[in-house]
């Protein structure tokens, strides 16, 4: 009884404060994680197990309140309806949706799929919860014991604390770092009239990549964010014509913070690191912007600067000003900071999750897991990769009409002798 | 299979290339038919929709219309002024919400059109307060700003090429304009002719002359482009 007292109301961790504050009427800060089977989804199953998963994860499977001062999770009394696949994902949630369920449990034939607003939790949290689910379902379905491990939670099991716990708060230094950068270039095109949101997947041998990055001694994730970065620079050089009107490339590489404080939270718990090149001194090779990359990923990504980083968030979260406005005058500020500074320091975030491990068992049952993040509010990507079954995968999401990225990104990947497969929702 | 143009394999999912549009097929590779990778044409329904906003505006421009009608009729207890407003408005939303409703509106219907119903409305003015200028005034000059414009206006739209000459060429009949105006209201409201007309005409005409000019050589493109440099 107590532990249900405990897990009556959420507030909001520090990275999810500015989330609901910058929701618009066009832009739901939105991702998704699914996975596919290798047969038909049965709907009556998955919701016996969306039923039984639900109460372990009290503060994901939550909607978002109001309070007078600031925005709280409550955790959901019914499970949601399932729904019906779009023809793209990520379809805008409105705050009244958002009021009644933050995620949606969505299937299309073979495919599970779980979006969730990004104030719930982050990518890492969002595969705990998939994996949760799946297993959950394949145990009802086929009658089989699924252990659990590579993230998987018990359903038999209490929430614990520390799973809901903001470990921001918890890991913040005490002095702050600075906030000043330069502004990135922005991708430009038309914008889809109707809010369809494209999705373009690359896959790959995970193997090839592997090689490759570790011919140059640095990780996947950096070698794939140099591959990128490269991409977007040649798109500028083609694109912008006068060298003097070249902007920075940069990339925001998001960054799990869990194994770097040793924390097992399930909410938002990741920071991030924008390495940067500046195309007005002149054209850059792989192997120099590999070498930014995994330097600046290198110096950035260690326990005290990210214990820094945290403390520039937390502390203005603290601000007795802040604090005491009531909400609607917050939600204005935060919004207006949001859009003058939010996302002008970088071109597109570039998402890794990672190798995607399950149970030998469950492995049987899944096809294919699928990662996307929404793009971002005021540039039209963002990209998302991981791995599952050696199979590297690379999702653009965009919602212009022009794939120039895309094809850039894929020329980059020839040039490297790597063969890639695309698959898309194309129109 | 692969791409024909961009070189990418595709999935059998792919119809066309996701990245640069070209057909996916080869008349002896077989593909299989399997699920597209979401399913086709089911898109969640907008809350505004592009006919609700369009409503939503008519009605706008309904309101002011009826609470003129309305209290005309119920001061003078038949319509007077309050025509005037409703007419204007009407005419007000043709011309700038109608286009809207089209994919892709023309002006070489839209622009003549505009111009047919302000001539429609003088004409009421004319009719409604007794007046004897709109044959030998308003009508002669509103046709010829209707087909000056009409004509700028479409060759704008339509040509890749040669702006600059189409304005050149409108600043010049802008000129003359001044001057058909002077006459009509000679003719209209039998004044002395004292050539103010000219003051605006001479510039414009050299404003256009000078743009035909700009146009035509390209040497003066080039020093335009050294002098004027910012």
């Amino acid at each position: 009884m107590k532990d249900i007292k405990r897990f009556k109301w959420f507030k909001l961790d520090n990275a999810a404060k500015i989330y609901p504050a910058s929701h618009s009427r066009s832009w739901s800060n939105l991702f998704r994680l699914s996975a596919t089977l290798y047969e038909d989804v049965d709907l009556k199953v998955l919701e016996q197990a969306v039923k039984n998963t639900i109460p372990r994860f009290p503060s994901m499977a939550a909607k978002l309140k109001q309070g007078l001062f600031w925005y709280y999770l409550q955790p959901v009394d019914e499970p949601p309806a399932i729904l019906a696949e779009y023809s793209y994902p990520l379809a805008h949630m409105t705050k009244k949706e958002m009021r009644e369920c933050a995620f949606r449990v969505i299937v299309y034939r073979k495919r599970i799929a779980v979006e969730f607003f990004h104030a719930l939790t982050d990518g890492t949290g969002g595969l705990i919860f998939l994996k949760t689910l799946v297993a959950e379902y394949l145990e009802l379905k086929h009658e089989i014991e699924i252990p659990c491990e590579f993230g998987i939670l018990s359903r038999k099991e209490r929430p614990k604390h520390y799973e809901t716990e903001d470990s921001f708060l918890k890991n913040a230094a005490s002095v702050k770092e600075t906030r000043k950068d330069t502004n990135a270039w922005h991708i430009d095109g038309t914008p889809e009239p109707d809010a369809f949101l494209n999705i373009t997947n690359f896959q790959m041998s995970s193997d090839k990549i592997w090689h490759l990055a570790h011919e140059k001694n640095v990780s996947v994730n950096t070698y794939l964010t140099a591959v990128m970065m490269k991409a977007i620079l040649n798109l500028q050089l083609e694109l912008i014509k006068n060298p003097k009107k070249y902007k920075p490339v940069k990339v925001l590489v998001p960054i799990n913070l869990r194994p770097i404080f040793n924390s097992k939270t399930l909410r938002n718990f990741a920071l991030y690191t924008i390495p940067e090149l500046d195309p007005r001194l002149g054209y850059y090779t792989l192997d120099e912007i590999i070498n930014i990359v995994h330097h600046k990923v290198g110096t950035y990504a260690t326990q005290k600067n990210m214990s820094k980083m945290i403390q520039t968030n937390v502390a203005d979260e603290k601000l007795l000003i802040l604090r005491i406005v009531p909400l609607f005058v917050k939600n204005f500020v935060m919004k207006m900071v949001f859009n003058s500074v939010g996302e002008k320091k970088s071109c597109l975030s570039f998402s890794n999750l990672g190798q995607v491990r399950l149970p030998e068992i469950m492995r049987k049952y899944i096809e294919r897991v699928d990662f996307i993040l929404g793009p971002q509010a005021q540039a039209p990507y963002n990209c998302s990769s991981y791995t599952y079954r050696d199979i590297l995968n690379v999702t653009f999401s965009r919602d212009i009409k022009e794939a120039r990225l895309e094809t850039y990104f894929f020329r980059e990947l020839q040039a490297l002798g790597i063969e890639v497969t695309v698959q898309s929702n194309q129109r | 299979m692969y791409c024909a143009n961009c070189g990418v394999k595709l999935a059998d999912t792919e119809q066309r290339c996701p990245l640069c549009g070209t057909e996916a097929y080869h008349p002896d590779i077989e593909r299989p038919e399997v699920d597209p990778l979401y399913p086709k044409d089911f898109v969640p329904k907008s809350v505004l929709s592009k006919t609700t906003i369009h409503i939503i505006i008519f009605t706008l421009f309904l309101i002011p219309i009826f609470v003129c009608l309305y209290a005309d009729l119920y001061i003078n207890r038949c319509i007077t002024w309050s025509a005037y407003v409703s007419l204007s408005v009407s005419i007000s939303y043709i011309i700038i919400v109608l286009p809207s409703w089209f994919r892709r509106p023309t002006p070489a219907v839209f622009v003549p059109l505009d111009f047919f119903l302000i001539a429609l409305l003088l004409q009421y003015i004319n009719y409604a307060t007794g007046g004897d200028w709109f044959l030998t005034l308003a009508f002669p000059l509103i046709t010829y700003l209707g087909i000056m414009v009409t004509a700028a206006s479409v060759l704008l739209y339509y040509l890749k090429k040669g702006h600059l000459y189409v304005i050149g060429a409108f600043f010049i009949a802008m000129g003359f304009y001044m001057d058909i105006i002077e006459l009509f209201l000679m003719v209209t409201f039998k004044v002395s002719f004292d050539g103010w007309s000219l003051y605006p005409m001479i510039p414009l005409v050299i404003i256009g002359l000078g743009m035909i000019a700009i146009a035509i050589s390209r040497n003066a493109k080039a020093i335009l482009a050294r002098k004027l440099h910012f």
